[in-house]
C-alpha cells in the first residue's frame, strides 16, 4: 500500500481496525416506537447507553423515505451516537450522508435474530459486544483436536472454533465466530457463518480450497500464490477478504 | 503365541483387519490376498472375505475361483454352514478364504449378519481380513464396521490420498470401535504402486506427501511391479514370489503388522546415490 509511505513526514496514516461496533436493526421505522422499546432498554442495561456509538440497521426495512433525522434524534436522547446506516435503498444513503453518518452496503447473509424476549420487537441488539459482557453473556466456543479429514465438518454454531491439527482438502471447518486452525488448513473454512463481519481466519500453513468471512469469500485460485504456505490471517476489510501474513 | 489347535482357542479372539481405500483400483485386493497369504506362511491361521459382493474378485486372485460353492451371502442368509463356504487354499497351510456372491448385490449383507459370521470365525483364527469393495457406502462400512485393525491402501496419486482420508474419518465415527466409545480402529496407511522415479520426476506424490496428509503411521511400501499384475493374471499372490519387490515388500508389511520393526524398503529411485538423494532432494525436473 502506497497511502503509508514516508511515515516521517506525514501527518496520519491510514490503518485497517477492528472495533466493537453495536449494531442496531431496525424492524419498525417509527421513532415513537424506537424511542418506546429504547427507555425499556435504557432501564434493563443504563451502563451501556453511555454514547455507544451504534449502526443503524435498516436492512429489515422496505421504507425508501425512513425518517432517519428523527430516528437519530431519539437516539441521542437515549446516548447512543448513530455513526453509520448499514442497507437501505439509495434515499436513505442520501440522507444518511446528509446527516453526516456513514453508508455500509447491506450483508449478504442475514443474521439470525438474537432478542426472543418481546412479543413485538422494534430494536435488536447483537449481542456479542458489551451488553452481552455486562449481561454476563458467555459465547459458547468449540476446541476440535486432530486431523479434520476429508468429508467431515466441524462447527461451532456459536463462537470460535478452535482446530488443533491439520483441515484436510475436502473437509469443512465453520463458526459463527473465528476459525483458528494450530496446524495446515487445506480444506474449507468459513468464518463469521451468521453474518459477523468482524470474523476472522487464522491458520498455520495455508492452502485452503475455500475461505469466507459473513458470506464473502475467496477460492483457492483467487489467493494470491505468494500467501500459500504462510501463517496467516484472513479478514474482510471494505467487503473483500484481506489475507495477511501472521508475523 | 497363539496355539493354534481350536480345542484350547475360545479365549483368543481373532484380529480383524479390513482393507480399505475409498478409491477403486488401488490394489485393495492384491494386498489383501498377499497379507492374508502373508500372515499365514508366518504360521497364522487366517481367513480372507471378500466383502466385494456383486463385483468378486479376491477368489481369482487367489487362484480358488473354480472351488467357489458357497459364499459370504449363502452363510449369512443361513444357505450354507460356514464350514461349506469356507475354501481352504492349496498352495498355503493355515489360509482360508470365504468368497462373495456374484449374484447377489451389497444390500443382501446385514450387520447381525456380518457380525454373526465374524462372531464364529474368530473361534478358530488368528486373522480375519476383510477385503473392502471400493466406495464408501454400505458395503465398504460394512466390511470395516467390525475392524479392530484398518490398513488404508493409497496409490500416490492426489484423488487416491483424498479417499483414503475420507474413509479414515469414516474408520474414527462409523466402526464399532468408535461408536463403543473403545479405543479407536488402529490405522495402517499401505502405499502401493509407488515408483520412486517418476516421484523424482515429480509425477507422483512422495512418500513424505501422503504422510503428512494422512498423518497415519505407515505399514508398508509397496512398488510399482510387473510381478503383481502377473500374480493376479495366475491367480498367486504376489508374496509367493518372494524374489520380486512387491513380493518382498509384502512380506515386510506383514512383519511389521505382526509387530516386528522391519527398515523401509523400495522407497529410493533407483541409480540415484544416497548422498544425492540426502542433498539433492530438488533435482526434480
Amino acid at each position: 500500500m502506497s497511502l503509508n509511505r514516508d511515515r516521517a513526514e506525514t501527518a496520519f496514516t491510514f490503518k485497517g481496525g477492528m472495533l466493537p461496533m453495536t449494531v442496531m436493526e431496525l424492524t419498525s421505522g417509527d421513532p415513537e416506537r424506537v424511542r418506546a422499546q429504547l427507555a425499556g432498554k435504557v432501564s434493563q442495561a443504563p451502563a451501556f447507553f453511555q454514547h455507544t456509538p451504534v449502526v443503524l440497521s435498516v436492512e429489515r426495512l422496505d421504507e425508501p423515505h425512513l425518517a432517519l433525522e428523527r430516528i437519530c434524534a431519539v437516539c441521542r436522547a437515549h446516548k447512543l451516537l448513530p455513526v453509520a446506516v448499514r442497507g437501505g435503498p439509495d434515499p436513505v444513503k442520501q440522507s444518511a450522508w446528509a446527516l453526516g453518518l456513514g453508508w455500509f452496503p447491506p450483508q449478504e447473509s442475514r443474521p439470525k435474530a438474537v432478542e426472543t424476549s418481546p412479543a413485538e420487537p422494534v430494536v435488536e441488539v447483537e449481542t456479542e459486544l458489551p451488553l452481552a459482557v455486562a449481561e454476563g453473556g458467555q459465547t459458547g466456543g468449540r476446541i476440535h483436536r486432530g486431523t479434520v479429514r476429508s468429508g467431515q465438518q466441524v462447527s461451532a454454531p456459536e463462537g470460535d472454533l478452535v482446530v488443533i491439527g491439520a483441515v484436510n482438502p475436502g473437509a469443512e471447518v465453520l463458526a459463527a465466530g473465528s476459525v483458528h486452525v494450530y496446524g495446515p488448513l487445506r480444506g474449507r473454512a468459513l468464518a463469521g457463518i451468521h453474518g459477523d463481519r468482524e470474523a476472522g481466519i487464522f491458520c498455520h500453513d495455508l492452502h485452503a480450497e475455500l475461505l469466507s468471512v459473513a458470506g464473502t469469500y475467496k477460492r483457492l485460485e483467487d489467493i494470491d500464490p505468494r500467501m500459500l504456505g504462510a501463517s496467516v490471517q484472513v479478514q474482510l476489510r471494505e467487503d473483500q477478504l484481506r489475507i495477511s501474513a501472521l508475523t | 503365541m497363539i496355539n493354534n489347535l481350536s480345542g484350547n482357542r475360545k479365549f483368543i479372539l481373532a484380529k480383524i483387519i479390513v482393507v480399505t481405500s475409498g478409491k477403486g483400483g488401488v490394489g485393495k485386493t492384491t494386498s489383501a490376498a498377499a497379507i492374508a497369504t502373508g500372515l499365514a506362511l508366518r504360521g497364522n491361521k487366517t481367513v480372507v472375505i471378500d466383502f466385494d459382493v456383486g463385483l468378486r474378485n479376491l477368489d481369482l486372485i487367489m487362484g480358488c475361483e473354480r472351488r467357489v460353492v458357497y459364499d459370504l451371502v449363502n452363510v449369512i442368509q443361513g444357505e450354507a454352514g460356514l464350514n461349506q463356504a469356507l475354501i481352504r487354499d492349496k498352495r498355503t497351510e493355515n489360509l482360508h478364504i470365504l468368497p462373495a456372491s456374484q449374484t447377489r448385490d451389497k444390500d443382501a449383507l446385514t450387520l447381525e449378519g456380518v457380525e454373526k459370521v465374524l462372531n464364529d470365525l474368530a473361534e478358530d483364527f488368528d486373522y480375519i481380513i476383510c477385503d473392502s469393495p471400493a466406495g464408501i457406502e454400505r458395503g465398504a462400512q460394512l466390511a470395516m464396521y467390525f475392524a479392530d485393525e484398518a490398513v488404508v491402501v493409497t496409490n500416490p496419486e492426489v484423488s487416491s490420498v483424498r479417499d483414503s482420508d475420507r474413509i479414515l474419518g469414516l474408520l474414527s465415527s462409523k466402526s464399532r470401535r468408535a461408536e463403543q466409545n473403545r479405543d479407536p480402529v488402529k490405522e495402517h496407511l499401505l502405499i502401493t504402486r509407488y515408483n520412486a522415479n517418476r516421484v523424482d520426476d515429480g509425477d507422483m506424490l512422495n512418500l513424505e506427501d501422503i504422510r503428512e496428509i494422512l498423518a497415519i503411521e505407515l505399514i508398508g511400501l509397496i512398488p510399482e511391479s510387473e510381478a503383481v499384475l502377473r500374480a493376479s493374471n495366475q491367480g498367486v499372490p504376489v508374496v509367493h514370489d518372494d524374489k520380486s519387490d512387491a513380493g518382498q515388500a509384502y512380506l515386510d508389511t506383514v512383519a511389521r503388522l505382526m509387530g516386528e520393526e522391519v527398515p523401509l524398503r523400495f522407497h529410493a529411485a533407483q541409480k540415484r546415490s544416497l548422498i544425492s538423494r540426502m542433498f539433492g532432494g530438488g533435482g526434480r525436473r
